[in-house]
């Protein structure tokens, strides 16, 4: 009985010293998983730390905004091509990307009230034309459109350019298209009365792309991120549909006046 | 010592959340990358950040994005990359109703573009929706980072004796 007791006692030591084996071997192996994660993980994070702090300068790099570039003689307030006299009581400031589908309702029912108060020489219109629809067309036609308006206003002045801005309404190009090839603004623009040798080169060479590229940061740094925004003496003027705007613009105008 | 038991359902329905989570990081990263001055843009629309952090966000939020979707899909560091995800999803969520709170008319920006909206408004509710279910799907990640296919299994966890769920298999 002894004997057998004795054994079976020194069978339960010797597993528990087993036992006790294996749980030193586990709490090594725990030890070096943990330095194991630890590193890969460092690793890892500090790789991907780079991934980004590079691509954040690459793209900083991409993005030409606030450098300096040619501004088209002629331009008013920096950015805008004008209609009507520069000391008129009242500026309606148009700001308009040329792929922008409401940009082209607005223009086709605003361009003669606008014109009138431009004449009468109550108003000075300007036309801010940004380029922020890019994607919408496959062949970046927002600033193509919107540096042969400042080619347009630079070699021909003013009228010309404003007569150019109404025609790339009149035959603006659905989202999603090609857009205007430059060929066909060259046309438009001489129809409007610019000199094709002169704005053939600087419309395909993009003269006035940092213009176009600061003019619609210009844009978005007043706050605003849509088109068309229209402003009168710089403030926004609120609108559900074309028509709406005009109805506003007018009101916000007499209102200007009657002060 | 096998580390998976890939029989386990709770396995693959991690694996499911990865796809799925990391798949629309992915895209979303992608399509922001080309312009980064729209991306700049549609920052600033929200109207909450100070303007000398809006360029640095417009510049590194695709890229963290893409990289956060493709840490996912791959399955490399889940838990910290699912961490990420819902610190994002919930600055978006912030950031669409804040918008909406105060009357902004904004495309969220979320796939690209971003800015004024004239439907804005109807979208909010689908937007916020969205960004929820993904908010959740990264917080069971978080919870839950083993799944099958996935890189940690062969760099962090080989030779561990737990299943992927994390209990002891002894």
């Amino acid at each position: 009985m002894t004997k057998n007791q004795s054994k079976a006692t020194q069978q339960a030591n010797m597993r528990s010293a087993s036992e006790r084996a294996a749980a030193v071997r586990e709490e090594y192996a725990r030890k070096e998983r943990r330095t194991r994660t630890l590193l890969v993980t460092a690793a890892v994070v500090a790789v991907l730390i780079i991934v980004v702090a590079v691509v954040v300068a690459v793209q900083a790099g991409r993005d030409t905004t606030g450098e300096a570039g040619a501004v088209p003689s002629g331009a008013v307030d920096t950015y805008s091509v004008a209609m009507g006299k520069a000391d008129a009581p009242v500026q309606v400031t148009v700001y308009e990307d040329p792929m922008c589908p409401a940009c082209g309702q607005f223009e086709a029912v605003s361009e003669d009230t606008l014109k009138k108060y431009a004449d009468s020489g109550d108003v000075q219109v300007r036309y801010h034309m940004v380029s922020f629809l890019d994607t919408a067309s496959s062949t970046r036609y927002s600033t193509r459109a919107a540096n042969a308006v400042g080619v347009v206003l630079d070699t021909a002045g003013s009228d010309v350019a404003v007569r150019f801005h109404n025609a790339l309404y009149a035959n603006q190009p659905p989202e999603g298209s090609a857009g205007l090839s430059d060929e066909q603004l060259v046309a438009l623009a001489v129809k409007a009365g610019a000199d094709e040798q002169s704005i053939k080169g600087p419309i395909a060479d993009l003269k006035f792309e940092q213009w176009v590229v600061n003019a619609t940061d210009a844009w978005s740094s007043k706050g605003y991120n849509g088109t068309p925004t229209v402003t009168v003496n710089d403030k926004k003027v609120s609108f559900t549909s074309a028509h709406d705007l005009l109805a506003n613009t007018e009101k916000a105008i007499q209102d200007a006046l009657a002060k | 010592m096998t580390v998976l038991s890939s029989m386990d359902p709770m396995a693959w329905f991690g694996f499911a959340l990865r796809l799925l989570v990391g798949g629309v990081w992915i895209v979303a990263g992608l399509l922001k990358l080309p312009d980064p001055a729209g991306s700049v843009r549609a920052v600033r629309a929200y109207q909450l950040l100070p303007e000398v952090l809006v360029p640095a966000v417009g510049y590194a939020l695709p890229i963290v994005e893409l990289l956060i979707g493709l840490t996912l899909v791959v399955g490399l560091l889940v838990r910290i990359g699912a961490v990420l995800s819902c610190i994002l999803f919930v600055a978006f969520i912030v950031g669409i109703s804040a918008a909406w709170a105060r009357g902004l008319q904004i495309d969220c920006g979320c796939f690209g573009g971003g800015g004024f909206d004239a439907r804005a408004t109807e979208k909010y509710p689908w937007e916020l929706a969205r960004d929820f279910g993904l908010l959740f799907a990264s917080a069971w990640l978080v919870w839950r980072p083993r799944s099958a296919w996935a890189l940690d299994n062969r760099i962090l966890h080989y030779g561990t004796n737990r299943t992927l769920t994390g209990e002891p298999t002894r």
